[in-house]
């Protein structure tokens, strides 16, 4: 009978409710959170599920030792999580993106995007304040980046700059892109006026596809001799959108913006909300990142509608004026940004379309924050 | 369009291309002993004698297994490096330690030869007729002294002889090992991050410009035209086969697509298909009835 009750009193040290702590229960709960958000309020689905069920993963409580933690060498969780640890993954999404991205709208209006290099204030912004807030310089960086709103090149940088706050940066970016509807709208009306709201842009020109088969030849020319360092990010990314309008490689791209992108995505999403386990994730620093994150988002928003309105400044032609109503799209979380300019736009004017012009700078942020990436890299890493 | 319009890019290609594949041609002799002193390092069977140390100095593993050693340019392959030992695989900014006892079959890491002031070493490719680097040790270098190579450029890919014999350190990378990491350096040169924050905003607005700038000037070679404006009263509606539609499409696709995604004009459907049974004279036995004579 002796021998019964030792069993069962040592099968429940191995049990959660025996190794169960309030950090691990708080994170469980912002997990459970976190899916309450995506599911009822579609806040980025694809993204806050895989890590909302990712952080109840990663914080059941366990008994360590047993070689399935995702910080135990060899297993299951280790060796998925390596794809984020090691930045295999944040490359390989951007080749989606970048097979599913079309830069026509960035063609047809090659000035838009000075808009998205505007937006990238944010990150060095966040650097500042990050720099001011005590952090040492890699580890600003990586915080800095998350005024890109791009959660692969936030993982990616963070990965190489500041590994042990890659969680927090990840989770705080992700989320950060899921409430951009929220952070960006009051700020796009309190920095606009009302006859600005108004401003109709022209008609872009029609882009044919000889143009859109060279833009990624030449972007990637351009970008990657500048910045060597952006090289995994801006490489993937154009080779997707070569894929895709090449007009020779159909399958392939489907294959980049369809299963692959779905399958990395899951992964990336799982491994992340599991790396925030309790002990390693509930910290002041990760406090602080949340709040540096958020501040980011708000320097990058500002900073692309007043350039915007900078750039009217120089602009005689008033048919040629651009809404500022687009510069919060310089944030390149494609496509919220631009939907939220086209959503605002028309709550002004209900005829005004603003979608097609404010994906320029949103595509061109996304190129903006790879090039910026790389910036912090080469100076950082 | 012209040939000659690529010409900007091939150069731009062809500028990229003597970037350096990892094997055998990025090891170099980075240290070398003659003599030992007292105090020297031992090798596996307790003697001290003189030994080169190889350094990779890519960022990918190389293999150094059937690679040669000597101290005679008339006979590049006195010495061979076995094959087939894993522990020829040299890690990236690795080195590995070949003692000079005068008798290779001692063991993989041992050379068929000894050293002496004088005398130069070459580290030969396993081809063994391609010299991949070498180093010549001073006449007068005293006993416990050795001679090691140093990085003299940013990259750390090009390496030069110290210009005097110093203290040994086998087995490990030369030069300073506490030099300080990128980031500490900003740390102590840009305390309050400004220069950083400057210099990359400048260098990203400067990329995007470029693009902008050069694609435009792209644009017009390869369209060959400078206004590339819809002009007034071109067709806007119907898209001509290779070209985009125009503006107002775009907003009626976006108009179409924020109806659509903010659930404002589909009813709940019941997701429930009724199909009616109509008679055919597959399943109606009416029409397959014979018709009898009126």
């Amino acid at each position: 009978m002796d021998q019964i009750f030792q069993s069962l009193a040592q099968f429940w040290e191995y049990t959660g409710f025996a190794n169960a702590a309030w950090q691990n229960i708080a994170m469980i709960a912002i997990g459970i959170v976190f899916i309450t958000l995506a599911i009822v309020k579609e806040w980025e689905p694809m993204l806050l599920v895989p890590i909302g069920f990712g952080m109840i993963i990663g914080n059941i409580p366990m008994f360590p030792g047993l070689n399935i933690s995702v910080y135990e060498d060899g297993s299951v969780l280790n060796i998925l999580y390596q794809g984020v640890r090691q930045g295999w993954y944040p490359p390989l999404i951007f080749l989606g993106i970048g097979a599913m991205t079309d830069f026509s709208a960035l063609i047809s209006q090659p000035r838009l995007i000075l808009i998205g290099a505007a937006a990238q204030m944010g990150i060095f912004g966040a650097y500042l304040l990050a720099l001011a807030f005590g952090f040492a310089p890699n580890e600003a960086g990586a915080i800095g980046i998350i005024g890109g709103a791009d959660g692969p090149t936030a993982i990616f940088l963070s990965s190489k700059l500041a590994p042990d706050l890659m969680g927090a940066i990840a989770v705080s970016a992700y989320s950060y892109m899921a409430l951009v509807p929220v952070i960006q709208k009051p700020l796009m009306r309190m920095l606009t006026t009302e006859k600005e709201r108004l401003i109709r842009m022209p008609k872009p020109r029609a882009v044919s596809q000889r143009e859109k088969i060279i833009f990624p030849i030449v972007g990637f020319l351009i970008t990657a001799f500048i910045v060597p360092s952006g090289l995994p990010l801006l490489g993937m990314l154009f080779f997707g959108n070569l894929l895709k309008e090449s007009g020779v490689t159909r399958r392939l791209a489907e294959t980049a913006r369809g299963p692959l992108i779905d399958v990395v995505t899951t992964l990336i999403g799982l491994t992340v909300g599991a790396s925030t386990q309790a002990d390693k994730f509930l910290t002041g620093k990760s406090l602080l990142i949340f709040g540096l994150g958020l501040l980011s988002f708000v320097i990058a928003t500002c900073s692309g509608v007043l350039f915007v309105k900078l750039m009217n400044l120089f602009i005689r032609n008033p048919e040629r004026k651009i809404n500022p109503l687009i510069g919060n799209a310089g944030v390149s979380a494609v496509p919220d940004s631009a939907r939220v300019s086209e959503v605002a736009g028309r709550e002004y004017d209900p005829d005004n379309h603003l979608l097609m012009h404010a994906m320029g700078p949103n595509v061109a942020g996304v190129i903006g924050s790879a090039v910026a990436a790389g910036i912090l890299l080469s100076f950082l890493g | 369009m012209k040939a000659k319009h690529f010409l900007p890019l091939i150069l731009l290609a062809a500028w990229s291309l003597p970037a350096r594949s990892q094997n055998v041609r990025d090891l170099i002799i980075s240290e070398v002993l003659a003599e030992p002193d007292s105090c020297g390092i031992v090798d596996g069977y307790g003697r001290r004698c003189g030994w080169i140390e190889l350094f990779n100095t890519s960022q990918g593993t190389v293999n150094f297994g059937g690679c040669y050693l000597t101290d005679d340019r008339t006979d590049l392959r006195k010495s061979i490096i076995p094959k087939g030992d894993l522990r020829t695989k040299l890690g990236p900014r690795q080195t590995a330690l070949i003692f000079a006892g005068g008798n290779g079959a001692d063991g993989t890491f041992y050379a068929g030869f000894t050293l002496s002031p004088g005398e130069t070493v070459y580290l030969v490719s396993n081809d063994g007729r391609t010299v991949i680097d070498s180093l010549q040790i001073p006449a007068g270098m005293p006993k416990g002294m050795s001679l090691g190579k140093e990085a003299h450029d940013l990259r750390q890919r090009e390496f030069v002889p110290n210009d005097a014999p110093g203290t040994p350190t086998p087995g490990s990378p030369n030069g300073r090992q506490d030099a300080e990491s990128k980031a500490q350096v900003m740390a102590v040169k840009d305390p309050h991050g400004l220069i950083l924050a400057l210099v990359s905003v400048s260098v990203v607005f400067s990329a995007l410009a470029i693009l902008w700038a050069l694609f435009i000037l792209l644009f017009r070679i390869v369209e060959g035209r400078k206004d590339s404006r819809p002009a007034p009263g071109e067709a806007a509606v119907a898209p001509t086969p290779g070209k985009e539609a125009d503006g107002d499409v775009y907003a009626a696709i976006a108009a179409a697509l924020d109806l659509y995604l903010s659930d404002t004009v589909h009813d709940a459907e019941p997701f429930v298909i009724t199909l009616r049974p109509k008679a055919s004279s597959w399943n109606d036995k009416r029409q397959n009835f014979r018709k009898l004579p009126k």
